[in-house]
């Protein structure tokens, strides 16, 4: 009934394939960032980058059809958010900005260098979305910028006005976002203008809910405080990135019963779930530099 | 299947834009949280024409051209895609099914546990951090879009795939079917 010979074939073959699938596993979590299936997989991004372009593009308008079906729903919601936001972020203006007067003043006397601080250090490159990872468990973005432009690895992106995440690969036309909310993501993080400091750290899953945490103990973060970059070099929650960039505001304080371990919620700016366009943060300098390399190259 | 280059390129185009249509488009249409999934559907398919060893095949090409071009671990999604493409090729050999709504079963069912297996082996591999309940509410999301999805990119696949398939499951089910009566139309049924 049974042919030996198909069934050793067919057994072969998925022995085969699962094989290689772990050994490509293995190979990848054994290697560097150099190594030839990081290459490998470089290369495949930069070569269907014209295509994910084109499909991108071309695919747009079934993509905001959709959207304007789920923004439509949202937009009740939202209006009431944004004017409860508005109410708080008039309060911040102005204690802001007397703070910032008092600052300039202090930064005077003191000759403090503005080197590492958002917005002022930073060349914004603004770059299209033009794909997303397929599954839940990671949240990386495709951009259509790259090295070209004067992209490179680490540096910040953010939309609408925060932080989402940072540059984890770059081709020469493209590069890779890993998002704030991706498993493996961690950013120091500082509650403004309290000055308590933290990781920001995602709950797979959920986009609109980010935990700060390690928390220094014995220091209370408040609800409706902003949280931002920490921009710190050389502590235990070191930054990557420049100090101030904003990632999102205290939503919750879970504490334990004790009240000595606070559970911190905090949600982000920018939707994650939904990104046509983003701003990568080059440093000041860079990104002029390639522009005009490509000019005069061009 | 019967293994040609025409069959290579078919499955091999079949599977490119499945990809590239996942990445570029579905990836980014949310519905409450989720969205379909395109490729594990189009592996299923070629899987429930073609047998096991074409399943596997195009569920381990799949899922390394997925890993490629999302740049996540290399090796995951052709681990997962290639079990599914062969349960659902090995299913289809040993029940031989022709059932016409049996695309929409096999679909979801792939579906299932393509994100059971995919969760647990992320979990394993990469996941450090808190993992919230909704995942699973973007779980069923995803398992019922490509429910809805499954009928329409089977038969797609099915006319794609149709030169190279050694046997259609929709002609056997046409060659199940019982002949029908002879004779003329006045005296059917009155067995005469």
């Amino acid at each position: 009934m049974y042919d030996r010979k198909v069934v050793r074939r067919r057994r072969a073959a998925l022995a085969v394939f699962v094989v290689l699938s772990i050994a490509i596993l293995t190979a990848y979590f054994g290697e560097s960032r150099g190594g030839f299936f990081h290459t490998l997989q470089r290369g495949a991004q930069e070569a269907f980058a014209p295509v994910e372009t084109g499909a991108s593009r071309a695919l747009k308008p079934v993509r905001d059809f959709f959207s304007w079906a789920g923004d439509t729903i949202d937009a009740k919601d939202q209006n009431a958010d944004l004017k409860k936001e508005v109410q708080l972020l008039r309060g911040d203006l102005a204690e802001a900005q007397t703070q910032l007067r008092d600052a300039g003043q202090l930064k005077g006397l003191a000759s403090l260098r503005e080197e590492n601080y958002f917005p002022q250090a930073t060349a914004p490159v603004t770059a299209r979305v033009i794909a997303r990872s397929s599954t839940v468990w990671y949240s990386t973005l495709k951009i259509d910028k790259g090295s070209g432009d004067g992209l490179r690895e680490n540096q910040p992106v953010i939309a609408a006005g925060g932080l989402i995440g940072k540059l984890t690969s770059v081709t020469g036309g493209t590069a890779e976002v890993r998002l704030i909310s991706d498993g493996q993501s961690g950013v120091s993080a500082q509650v403004f203008p309290a000055g308590v400091t933290g990781v920001v750290r995602p709950e797979v899953g959920n986009p609109e809910d980010l935990l700060l945490e390690h928390v220094e103990s014995g220091r209370r973060v408040t609800e409706n405080t902003l949280v931002i970059t920490s921009g710190f070099t050389s502590s235990r929650t070191e930054s990557l990135f420049p100090r101030g960039i904003p990632i999102g505001r205290v939503t919750k304080v879970d504490l334990d019963e004790l009240e000595t371990y606070q559970r911190v919620h905090v949600k982000p700016f920018a939707d994650l779930r939904r990104i046509d366009v983003v701003q990568v943060l080059t440093r000041k300098g860079v990104a002029q530099q390639a522009a005009s390399v490509g000019e005069t190259g061009g | 299947m019967i293994l040609s280059v025409g069959a290579v390129v078919r499955v091999g185009a079949l599977l490119l834009l499945a990809v590239v249509l996942q990445l570029s488009a579905l990836s980014q249409l949310n519905v409450f949280g989720g969205h379909a999934d395109l490729v594990v559907l189009v592996v299923a398919a070629v899987a429930y024409y073609g047998g096991s060893v074409p399943g596997c095949a195009a569920g381990f090409s799949a899922g390394l051209l997925l890993d490629l071009l999302t740049g996540t671990t290399m090796g995951a999604s052709s681990l997962v895609l290639t079990a599914v493409g062969y349960g659902v090729g090995r299913f289809r050999e040993v029940r031989d099914p022709s059932h016409g709504l049996l695309p929409l079963v096999v679909g979801t069912l792939a579906t299932v546990g393509w994100v059971i297996a995919f969760a647990a082996v992320a979990l394993m591999l990469d996941i450090g951090a808190r993992v919230s309940p909704l995942v699973i509410r973007d779980m069923i999301v995803t398992v019922l879009l490509n429910a809805l999805l499954a009928l329409p990119v089977f038969t797609g696949c099915r006319k794609l795939l149709r030169p190279s398939l050694a046997v259609d499951p929709l002609e056997v089910r046409r060659r199940r079917r019982p002949p029908r009566e002879a004779g003329p139309l006045g005296l059917r049924g009155l067995e005469i």
